[in-house]
């Protein structure tokens, strides 16, 4: 049983990541039916953030949940920054062709992004620094961390902020309302350039704050570690019904949970075909994903 | 259609011209370059960036060294080329290379990229020195022209086995690998070599490249209770954050690994979690006058990777060989490589028929920040 | 023409302002200390690179170089109309010409681009049976050459059958996979398609990893034979191995114009249409009598078919195949051919597979900044060609234009 309970702590920190990404890929999914592929790309960037600010605020002396929590805000600033630039540089200009055309244009700038990051940052992987977050502690024989507490902690804050913000403002009623009809919303005033823009930049910033929570849980971050969960995240949030922000949440955590369990109990070289096979079941019985799309029928 | 056509017809003449002209430019490249052009074959991009790029920098100190020593063959010039470790890719830089006119090329770094590249190289009768593939097939094709420069699988497994027999005196052991072909292919030599000398294997898994989430995994290990936790992955991106988890999940077992994972910036990330780890790793011998001299050439380059002293070794032992046959034909230099017996920075080097160069693992264990030898298994003394 | 020029340069103040905000803070903040030297010498350089661009653009906008592009212009006229005079035939005949002479021309290094990209255009032809005519979105199209190239190498290695014998064999295999993932999926639409057939692909190569016992896991299948012909040699029939350069080029030529042929008429033909008729409107097409579920199987399958081929020639030509070759990067690569040549025509997806494997190729000279060039290229190219390189041509619009 306690076997069971330390896969469950596992699984619930591993979902929570995946669920700030997989917002990103469905807001912006649910906005403008594109899979923006350079989302992964964007995490790493985030996680890039962390790494350079802690190290620099840490090397000027500040105490450690303080330099986190200041580089956790400007990381995301500047990765809605940098959702921003890519959404007006590489899709705006297609917003009038074919959706696959965006879609290989946001493949080219997954790559471009990565190979960025390659060029500024290095090959080898960048560590973050001194001792932030040690320790933990154990209830029976399950062993519970400090980061594993700080990441389930954030996460649920900035899902809670993000229903807030969605659903109790002006901006979040606008943002549905884009999302629903672009023609229409503009009729009735809404910028509908400025909600895409802003769209980007709130799932960039989610985004970034899911890659420093990973720097830190592994202790490392690498150019190249945008790819898996973006690749994930994408598929949990198909699975919870793309479009959908309620559905990303559901649909990480069900990731997460599927892929340590499959691992615990079954194979942990197979765990990624279970988590594929049961996403691919869940879609044959529930073709829009488990809480249903939110979006227009309007496919490739 | 038409245009099409047109422009299909207009970019296959453009590809002649360009094809023409790059032949131009070689011969014009051949009048200029006098001298031995040596390739290097690595990922320089992709996952395994990092190892490729220490390849590539190990191969730069040892020109970098003999260039001066080459009198009227030299100067020697260096064709990095990257295979991001995709069998397509590598054969294709193998091509270029052939191209280019290398007479050695160093390298690759994945066996899966080594073994496919090896065939246009060795059939253009070019000298392929692997500082890195340790599968056993690499030199196990008859191929006349392939020589490796680090250990084999088979004799780093029998190395960690002896240890965990005779020195930590265990009885039971966990094994997890990321299936790459050296990670998995030395697991499972681990595991049959283990089973033979009384060890009991608890479990055998198996994580994916490119994850970095082993929880599940280790939670598995924790519940086992093993005496030792072999863990075989590809690179020290990789195992690092393994080490994290294993702190925090507070496994208590000894933790046993290989020399993939040797590299300075497993220490610099995983901190004070690499504190105690074992891993088996070519006996390097740090105070020889060989081994200063790498290090002196390799100053400029950061910390010396796994793989460099290799690749530096390669190189060394090719010019050498270049110099002493007087020239760069393929069957006079294969002569002097056969005959080539001196001190490199990593090993002594002595090519043997098959084209290996044996091996000499030994047990390191990571103290106070630093790899340090700690066990011979030939004698079974510790280090001083 | 003021108050533009003017908001162009606000655009491009502003568009700087942001490039250095996002620059500095990779290069400039360490440890240490914080550094502006470094990517101020970057950034500079980009905005002088830009500031260029921009007074071209204008320069260009106001007339002054029509002295150089009227005169291009119209020889450029000239030159098409004259080619309009040349009929189909002898163009193609020129084309095919040249690929046969090519080997005579050029040396490895070019053979072996070459037969990458005609491997490639195969697989593009394929993936573009089930997306470009079908209107399918597949991700995981890598899957089908792997299954290809994985039959002919266990069959090679184990039983020693023949390449000649295996091309159908592991064809038939491919369809067969084709039908086994397209049949789950015939109840999705758009994004789901894509990303379960991502999963099948992600499934197939992990599988492929795993099964050691079949494939030998990530150690990969060694020893596989190139083709085999017999060549009478004078006094009798010699059994020769086809391992040079040049003759795999010349065995993949004709498996591409074989491939070529068999796309264009199947363009023509009912299933062509019935595909067509699917992919702007499935409902309707229906109506019309189409059988949708039979009709999208079918387009899975033929796709597979020609990733099968290719994948066959390819694990013949390397010897050699591990799963490394068959991840999600490489379907990406193949669907940027289609997207990138033009959805649904020939010669768009040729262009897309020489463009997209020449390219890396050719900007191996610049070592590490290869990638990074070429995703900036891939990027600008669907910028300033979204329908493709070379669209194709047909009555009324698709579904996806009229969005």
């Amino acid at each position: 049983m306690d076997f069971f309970f330390q896969q469950l702590v596992n699984g619930i920190t591993l979902g929570g990541v995946y669920a700030l990404v997989a917002l990103g890929y469905t807001m912006v999914y649910g906005i403008i039916q594109l899979i923006n592929f350079a989302h992964g790309e964007i995490f790493a960037a985030g996680g890039y953030m962390g790494v350079i600010l802690i190290s620099w605020l840490f090397a000027q002396g500040y105490p450690p949940f303080l330099c986190l929590g200041v580089a956790l805000l400007l990381a995301m600033g500047y990765c809605a920054l940098l959702a921003m630039a890519l959404e007006k540089l590489a899709y705006k200009p297609l917003r009038q062709s074919s959706r696959l055309s965006v879609l290989l244009s946001a493949l080219g700038m997954s790559i471009f992004l990565q190979n960025g990051l390659m060029l500024t940052q290095g090959v080898y992987d960048r560590a973050y620094p001194g001792e932030m977050v040690q320790g933990g502690f154990e209830v029976g024989t399950v062993m519970i961390s400090y980061m594993q507490i700080i990441i389930v902690a954030v996460t649920v804050l900035l899902l809670v902020a993000l229903n807030l913000l969605v659903f109790k403002t002006r901006i979040g009623k606008a943002m549905r309302a884009t999302a629903q009809d672009k023609t229409m919303s503009g009729l009735v005033g809404i910028n509908s350039g400025r909600i895409i823009s802003i769209t980007f930049a709130i799932g960039a910033a989610l985004a970034a704050a899911a890659g420093i929570m990973v720097g830190l849980y592994y202790g490392s971050v690498r150019y190249d570690m945008g790819f898996v969960p973006g690749i994930k995240a994408f598929s949990a949030a198909v699975l919870g019904g793309i479009g959908n922000i309620t559905g990303a949440m559901l649909g990480g955590l069900i990731i997460g949970m599927i892929e340590v369990f499959a691992a615990g109990y079954i194979s942990s070289e197979y765990k990624d075909v279970f988590a594929f096979i049961i996403l691919i079941a869940v879609l044959y019985f529930m073709p829009t994903g488990i809480m249903g799309e939110n979006v227009d029928d309007t496919r490739v | 259609m038409k245009r099409a056509l047109y422009l299909l017809s207009v970019l296959l003449l453009a590809s002649f011209v360009v094809a023409g002209c790059g032949k131009k430019d070689e011969k014009k490249a051949e009048a200029s370059k006098a001298g031995i052009t040596i390739g290097s074959l690595g990922p320089l991009t992709g996952q395994y960036a990092a190892d490729g790029n220490d390849i590539k920098n190990g191969v730069l100190a040892a020109i970098e060294v003999m260039n001066p020593e080459m009198g009227a063959q030299g100067p020697v010039n260096l064709q990095a080329e990257d295979d991001a470790c995709d069998p397509r890719q590598a054969v294709a830089a193998a091509n270029k290379l052939i191209n280019e006119k290398a007479t050695a090329v160093i390298g690759a770094y994945c066996s899966s990229a080594t073994i496919p590249a090896s065939e246009p190289l060795i059939a253009a009768k070019i000298f392929m020195i692997t500082p890195a593939s340790t599968n056993e097939k690499v030199t196990e094709r008859g191929m006349p022209y392939m020589f490796r420069t680090c250990g084999r699988d088979d004799d780093q497994s029998k190395a960690a086995v002896k240890f965990m027999t005779d020195q930590l005196k265990s009885k039971t052991i966990y094994i997890v690998d990321d299936k790459t072909t050296y990670s998995q292919g030395l697991a499972d030599n681990i595991e049959k070599l283990a089973a033979s000398s009384g060890l009991k294997v608890l479990g055998h898994e198996h994580v994916n490249q490119g994850d970095k989430d082993y929880s599940a995994v280790l939670t598995k290990v924790k519940a086992a209770k093993p005496d030792v936790f072999y863990v075989s992955l590809q690179n020290s991106a990789s195992a690092a954050p393994m080490l994290i988890q294993i702190g925090r999940m507070g496994i208590k077992s000894k933790i046993l690994a290989q020399d993939a994972v040797y590299h300075p910036q497993l220490i610099e990330l995983a901190k004070k979690d690499a504190e105690g780890v074992f891993l088996t790793f070519g006996y390097t011998d740090k105070t020889t006058p060989a081994y200063q001299k790498f290090a002196d050439a390799y100053k400029k380059y950061g910390e010396p990777g796994a793989y460099s002293a290799y690749a530096y070794d390669s190189t060394i032992a090719y010019l050498k060989a270049v110099k002493a046959a007087g020239s760069t034909d393929p069957e006079k230099v294969k002569a002097e490589m056969m005959k080539l017996d001196f001190d490199g920075a990593s090993k002594h080097m002595k090519y043997r028929e098959n084209g290996d160069s044996g091996s000499n693992y030994v047990i390191q264990v990571i103290k106070d920040g630093k790899f340090t030898n700690y066990w011979n298994p030939e004698n079974g003394e510790l280090f001083k | 023409m003021t108050i533009r020029a003017s908001k162009l340069w606000f655009g491009y103040a502003v568009a700087m302002a942001w490039f250095y905000v996002l620059l500095w803070p990779l290069l400039g903040i360490k440890a240490a200390g914080l550094e502006f030297a470094a990517s101020f010498a970057i950034w500079s350089k980009v905005a002088v690179a830009a500031a260029i661009c921009l007074v071209l653009y204008q320069v260009k906008q106001a007339g002054a170089f029509n002295f150089l592009t009227k005169p291009t212009e119209r020889v450029g006229e000239a030159a098409s109309a004259a080619f309009r005079r040349v009929p189909t035939w002898l163009s193609l005949a020129v084309v095919l010409a040249l690929a046969v002479i090519f080997p005579l021309f050029t040396e490895r290094y070019a053979h072996d681009v070459a037969i990458s990209i005609l491997v490639y255009i195969i697989l593009g032809l394929g993936l573009n049976i089930v997306v470009g005519m079908a209107g399918l979105l597949d991700l995981g199209y890598i899957a089908f050459f792997g299954v290809g190239a994985y039959t002919y190498a266990l069959l090679s290695v184990h039983f020693g059958l023949s390449f000649w014998l295996c091309l159908p064999i592991a064809a038939s295999f491919s369809a067969l996979a084709g039908c086994l993932i397209g049949y789950p999926t015939l109840r999705m639409r758009g994004d789901y398609l894509a990303i379960v057939t991502l999963g099948f692909g992600e499934i197939v190569r992990i599988v492929i990893n795993n099964w050691m016992s079949l494939t030998n896991g990530p150690n990969g299948v060694l020893g596989i034979k190139p083709p085999g012909a017999y060549w009478f040699n004078g006094a009798s029939l010699e059994h020769v191995w086809l391992n040079h350069l040049e003759q795999l080029y010349y065995i993949i030529l004709a498996l591409a114009v074989f491939t070529v042929l068999a796309v264009y008429r199947l363009n023509y033909s009912r299933i062509g249409r019935a595909f067509e008729a699917v992919r702007e409107d499935q409902t309707a097409a229906e109506l019309m009598g189409v059988n949708t579920l039979r009709i999208k199987l079918l387009a899975y399958a033929l796709g597979a078919v020609f990733g099968g081929l290719a994948g066959t020639f390819f694990a013949a030509r390397m010897q050699f195949v591990s799963p490394e070759s068959f991840t999600f990067i490489e379907s990406a690569m193949v669907l940027a051919m289609v997207v990138l040549g033009g959805m649904g025509s020939i010669p768009g997806v040729i262009l897309g597979a020489v463009a997209l494997i020449a390219l890396p190729e050719v900007f191996r000279g610049f070592e590490l900044y290869r990638m990074f060039v070429f995703g900036g290229v891939m990027a600008a190219m669907m910028i300033f060609r979204p329908k493709g390189l070379w669209p194709a041509k047909r009555l009324g619009a698709r579904s996806e234009e009229r969005e």
